[in-house]
C-alpha cells in the first residue's frame, strides 16, 4: 500500500460529468478510461474513476465522477457537485431537451460552487460538450446555437463523439488544463509564487 | 593432595565470614617460602576459577540460545494461531454475507417480522447498537428508527487511497451511522460513535476504478467526502444496493408525509441540521461515564451482561433467571439517569434472548422428541414464569402438550376391532389430559388466570379426541353392542381420570356424542321392528325342532348366554315348545336391552324406554295378527303360550336388567306386559 502511494502523482484533478440522462456521459468516460465504446445503455447512479495521465509532460491523476442524469434529489446532486473541481456539461446534439437542460445544470453548479456567473475571473473550469457528433443526420442542436450559449457563458464549446472517439481526450485534457491553471492562480494568490509550469500551459497533446 | 589443599583454600576464601586482614597477617607469619607457596596456590586457584567461569558463561550462553529458540518457536505458533483465528473470522463473516446477499428469501423474512412486530424489533435493534457502540445513545432514542444493515468497512483517504482506520457502518432506516473501530478493546463495546448522516442528502459514489483499490465506494456528505472499502465485491454491491433501497424507501416515506402536511415537511427539513449539531459531540460518552452514579460501579453489575450471556450460552437458565431477578431488584432503587437506562436496555435485550431460549425449549419442532413427559417442560415453564412471562409459558406449555397428545394418538394403530382401538385411544388420551392437568396446577400454582386457559385447552383437546371417537364408533357399521362398549369405556375414563383432579368434562363428551347416539338408537329400533315384521310374515307357529338332543342343548346354551332359561320348554329332548321367531326375538331383545341400558343416561332415558316399548309392541302386534288370522285357528293355545313367554317371562328378565343397573322400570313396559290379558280375550272371541 505504501509503495503504491509513493508512486502515485500528488496532483489530482477532479472532473465531474453532468448532463441529462442518456446523453453519453458514461460513454465518454469509458472511452476516455478504457478506449472502448459501450453500446448498451444502463443508467448510471454515480460512478467514480481514477486514472494516471500525462498532462503536458507532467504526471497527474484524473478523478472522474460520472453522475446520474436521472438523479432526482437536488440535495444529493449538490453533494456531488461540491466534490468537483471542473465540469464537463454534456448534452446530445440529437436532443434539444438535453441542450436546454445544460442551463439548469450550469446554474446549479454555480450556485453550489458559490460563483457569481458575471465575474469572468472567478469562473469555474467548465466545458460545454455536444456529444454524439457522429449522428450528424439526427442533429437537433445547431452548432451556432451551442456556440452562442458557450460564448454567453464564456466557456469553450466542443463537439465530441464517444463512438468515434473524436475530441474525447481533448475535452478531458482541456478541462484538466483549466483546472490546473485555476489551481495555480489560487496558489499564486495565496503565496504570491509563480510556477514554471504555467508557461507550458497551452501545449496540445491530442493525437 | 594438592587439589585438596586448593579446595581447602577455596573453602577458606569463600567462607562467609572471611576476614582478609586476618588471613594475610596469618600467611605473612610463615616467611617467604610459605608466601611463595601461597602465591602459587592462589595462582592455580585463580586459573581454575577463570576456567570455571568461562565454562559457566558458555553453558549459560547455550541455555540462553536455547531459550531464545523456544521463544521464537512459541512466537511462530502464536502467529499461526492468530492467523487461523482471522481466517476463521473472515470465513464466518463471508458466510454471513453470503446468506444475506445470495439468499433473497432470508433477507425478506426479517422484513416481514418487522412488519408484524415493529416495536419489538426496533427495540432489539437499538439495544444491539447500544451494546456495541460507545456514545450512540442519542441515536437510539429516535422512535421508529431501526437497523437495516451493518458491516465492517475500512475508511480510506479519498485522495491517496491509504487506509485511515477501520470502521463499522450501521445503516438505519433514516440515516447512516459510522462508528470507529476501537482496537484492543475487550467486552461488548467495540466501536466509538463517529458520525450520523441523514440519508436525505447522502450522495453515494460507486468507485468503479481506483487503480489498486478494489471494492471501494464514496459517501459525499458536505463537507465530508469519505471513502470506504468493503471486504469483497459482494459486500460492496450489497452496501450500494441497500443504501439505494433505503434511500428510496425513506424518500417515499417522506413524500407521503409531505403530502399529508406541508408544515410537517418544513419541520423535517430542519431536523437534519439540528441533528447534525447535536450528534458530533463525541465526548458524550465520556461525560456520561464521568457522571455515572455509583450504583453501576459494582463489579458484578459491570460483568452482569457477560455473565448473562454465558448462562444463556450454557443453557443454565436457572442461573440466568437468578441474575435477572437480582439485577431487577438492584435497579429498582437506582435513579433513572441515562446510563442506568442504557444499562437497563442492555439487560432487557438479554432477557429477551433468554426468553427466546426458554421458549425454544418449549417449542414443538419436528426434530425434537416428544417422549418427555410434562415434567420435562416444567423447568422452562418455571423460569418463564419467574421472568413474568406466564401467559407465553402457559400457551407454549399447552401447545407442547397438544403436540404430545397428537403424537400419542397417532401412534395408536387402528387394527380392525373398534372396541380395542377405542380402549387404547382412551388409555392414551385421558391419562395424558389428567397428567397435563396435574402438572399444570403444579407449574402455574399461583397463576389462576392461566387456569382458564387450561380449561379452554382441555375442552378443545377433548373435542378433537371425541371427533376421532365419533369417526371410528359411529362412522362405520358398528353394532349397538360395540358402540355401547366404546361409549362405556370413554365414560369411565372421563369419570375416573379427570374427576380425580377435580376436572369434570364428561358433559362435553356427552354433548358431543348424544346426537350420534340418538341416531344410532333410532336406526336400530327401526331395523328391529322391520325384522319383527319380516319374521312375523314367515311365522308358521311350529315348535322348534332341533332333531338331535345335542343340537337342542347347544341352542339352550346359546339362550342361556343372554340370560334366558328355556329348559322348561323342552319337550322330548329335541323339541322346544316355543317358535323360532319367539326365541330369536327374546334373544335380540335381551341383547338390545343390555346395550341400551349400558348407554343409559338421564337424557337418553325416554328414548331408551320408547325403543324397548316399540319393539315389544311390534311383537305384540304380530301375536294379535296371528290370533286374528283364521289360518292359525287351531294354534291359538300355542300362540298364547308364546305370547305369555314374551310378555311375562321375557319382560321379567328385562325388568331384572333395569333393576341390576338400579334404573326404575318404566311404566310403559308394565302396561305392555299387561296386554297378555287382552290377547287371551282376543283368542276367546275369535276362537268361538
Amino acid at each position: 500500500m505504501s509503495k503504491a502511494k509513493a508512486q502515485q502523482p500528488a496532483v489530482i484533478h477532479k472532473v465531474i460529468m453532468v448532463g441529462s440522462g442518456g446523453v453519453g456521459k458514461s460513454a465518454l468516460t469509458l472511452q476516455f478510461m478504457y478506449d472502448e465504446f459501450v453500446e448498451d445503455y444502463e443508467p448510471t447512479k454515480a460512478d467514480s474513476y481514477r486514472k494516471k495521465v500525462v498532462l503536458d509532460g507532467e504526471e497527474v491523476q484524473i478523478d472522474i465522477l460520472d453522475t446520474a442524469g436521472q438523479e432526482d434529489y437536488a440535495a444529493i446532486r449538490d453533494n456531488y457537485f461540491r466534490s468537483g473541481e471542473g465540469f464537463l456539461c454534456v448534452f446530445s446534439i440529437t436532443e434539444q431537451e438535453s441542450f436546454q437542460a445544460t442551463a439548469e445544470f450550469r446554474e446549479q453548479i454555480l450556485r453550489v460552487k458559490n460563483v457569481n456567473s458575471d465575474k469572468s475571473d472567478d469562473s469555474i473550469p467548465f466545458l460545454l460538450v455536444g456529444n454524439k457528433a457522429d449522428l450528424e443526420d439526427k442533429r437537433q442542436v445547431p452548432v451556432e446555437e451551442a456556440q452562442q450559449r458557450s460564448q454567453q457563458w464564456k466557456v469553450p464549446y466542443v463537439e465530441t463523439s464517444a463512438k468515434t472517439r473524436a475530441n474525447v481526450d481533448k475535452v478531458f485534457y482541456d478541462l484538466m488544463r483549466e483546472i490546473r491553471s485555476r489551481k495555480m492562480e489560487a496558489s499564486k494568490q495565496n503565496n504570491g509564487k509563480i510556477r514554471k509550469k504555467e508557461k507550458s500551459k497551452r501545449k496540445c497533446t491530442i493525437l | 593432595m594438592e587439589g585438596r589443599v586448593e579446595h581447602g583454600l577455596a573453602r577458606v576464601l569463600s567462607k562467609q565470614d572471611f576476614d582478609p586482614d586476618h588471613f594475610v597477617s596469618k600467611q605473612t607469619e610463615g616467611g617467604e617460602d610459605q608466601l611463595l607457596d601461597m602465591k602459587q596456590k592462589i595462582q592455580i586457584l585463580s586459573d581454575e576459577t577463570a576456567h570455571a567461569l568461562k565454562h559457566n558463561v558458555y553453558k549459560n550462553y547455550s541455555q540462553f540460545i536455547e531459550t531464545a529458540k523456544e521463544i521464537s518457536i512459541l512466537e511462530g505458533e502464536m502467529y499461526q494461531l492468530s492467523h487461523i483465528l482471522t481466517e476463521e473470522k473472515s470465513l464466518m463473516s463471508s458466510m454471513m454475507e453470503m446468506s444475506l446477499v445470495s439468499d433473497k428469501a432470508i433477507v425478506e423474512q426479517p422484513k416481514e417480522q418487522t412488519q408484524e412486530n415493529p416495536e419489538e424489533d426496533t427495540r432489539k435493534n437499538l439495544a444491539f447498537l447500544l451494546e456495541k457502540v460507545e456514545g450512540c445513545s442519542s441515536v437510539t432514542e429516535v422512535p421508529g428508527r431501526h437497523l437495516i444493515h451493518n458491516g465492517d468497512l475500512a475508511e480510506l483517504d479519498a485522495e491517496s487511497f491509504t487506509q485511515i482506520q477501520k470502521v463499522h457502518a450501521f445503516l438505519l432506516n433514516d440515516s447512516l451511522m459510522i462508528a470507529t473501530w476501537l482496537p484492543n478493546r475487550r467486552g461488548p463495546v467495540r466501536y466509538r460513535f463517529q458520525g450520523l448522516y441523514e440519508l436525505d442528502s447522502l450522495a453515494i459514489v460507486n468507485v468503479r476504478d481506483a487503480g489498486p483499490i478494489k471494492n471501494a465506494f464514496k459517501i459525499l456528505m458536505f463537507p465530508d467526502a469519505k471513502m470506504y472499502q468493503a471486504d469483497g465485491a459482494k459486500a460492496k454491491r450489497h452496501w450500494l444496493d441497500i443504501l439505494e433501497e433505503t434511500k428510496k424507501a425513506k424518500a417515499s416515506r417522506d413524500k407521503q408525509k409531505k403530502e399529508a402536511a406541508i408544515l410537517l415537511a418544513e419541520q423535517q427539513a430542519h431536523t437534519p441540521e439540528e441533528e447534525r449539531k447535536s450528534f458530533p459531540i463525541e465526548d458524550d460518552s465520556e461525560t456520561m461515564v464521568a457522571i455515572e452514579t455509583d450504583c453501576l460501579n459494582a463489579d458484578w453489575i459491570q460483568e452482569l451482561p457477560e455473565d448473562l450471556d454465558m448462562c444463556i450460552a450454557q443453557r443454565d437458565f436457572e442461573g440466568a433467571v437468578d441474575l435477572v431477578e437480582k439485577v431487577n431488584e438492584y435497579l429498582k432503587d437506582c435513579p433513572k439517569v441515562p446510563v442506568v437506562k442504557e444499562f437497563r436496555s442492555r439487560i432487557d435485550n438479554r432477557i429477551k434472548q433468554l426468553t427466546e431460549g426458554l421458549m425454544g425449549e418449549l417449542q414443538v419442532s419436528p426434530e425434537r422428541s416428544l417422549r418427555g413427559g410434562p415434567r420435562a417442560a416444567r423447568r422452562a415453564v418455571t423460569q418463564l414464569i419467574r421472568l413474568g412471562k406466564s401467559a407465553q409459558a402457559c400457551d407454549l406449555f399447552l401447545k407442547n402438550r397438544s403436540a404430545i397428545i397428537k403424537y400419542n394418538i397417532k401412534s395408536v394403530k387402528f387394527e380392525g376391532a373398534t372396541t380395542l382401538y377405542i380402549r387404547r385411544l382412551c388409555d392414551v388420551f385421558f391419562p395424558c389430559l389428567s397428567e397435563t392437568g396435574k402438572e399444570f396446577t403444579k407449574a402455574f400454582q399461583d397463576h389462576y388466570g392461566c387456569m382458564s386457559a387450561f380449561v379452554v385447552w382441555a375442552k378443545e383437546e377433548l373435542e378433537m379426541c371425541v371427533n376421532t371417537f365419533n369417526r371410528h364408533v359411529f362412522g362405520g357399521k358398528s353394532t349397538l353392542t360395540v358402540i355401547s362398549e366404546c361409549v362405556q369405556t370413554a365414560r369411565q375414563h372421563c369419570d375416573e381420570q379427570l374427576c380425580s383432579i377435580g376436572f369434570d368434562v364428561s358433559f362435553v363428551f356427552e354433548d358431543t356424542i348424544t346426537p350420534e347416539l340418538e341416531r344410532v338408537v333410532q336406526e336400530n329400533r327401526d331395523q328391529m321392528i322391520e325384522g319383527i315384521k319380516y319374521r312375523g310374515n314367515d311365522d308358521k307357529w311350529r315348535k322348534m325342532n332341533h332333531l338331535k338332543e345335542k343340537e337342542c342343548s347347544r341352542f339352550l346354551e346359546e339362550m342361556m348366554s343372554v340370560g334366558l332359561d328355556l329348559k322348561p320348554y323342552v319337550e322330548s329332548d329335541c323339541f322346544v315348545a316355543l317358535t323360532m321367531n319367539t326365541a330369536q326375538f327374546a334373544k335380540i331383545c335381551m341383547t338390545m336391552t343390555k346395550d341400551l341400558l349400558t348407554l343409559h343416561t338421564l337424557e337418553l332415558s325416554p328414548l331408551i324406554t320408547d325403543t324397548i316399548t316399540e319393539v315389544f309392541k311390534a311383537q305384540l302386534l304380530h301375536f294379535e295378527d296371528s290370533l286374528k288370522n283364521p289360518d292359525f285357528k287351531t294354534e291359538h293355545k300355542f300362540i298364547l303360550k308364546n305370547a305369555k313367554y314374551v310378555l311375562e317371562t321375557l319382560m321379567k328378565k328385562v325388568e331384572e336388567q333395569f333393576k341390576t343397573r338400579s334404573i326404575s322400570f318404566p311404566k310403559q313396559l308394565v302396561s305392555v306386559s299387561g296386554k297378555y290379558k287382552k290377547l287371551e280375550s282376543l283368542s276367546k272371541s275369535s276362537g268361538s
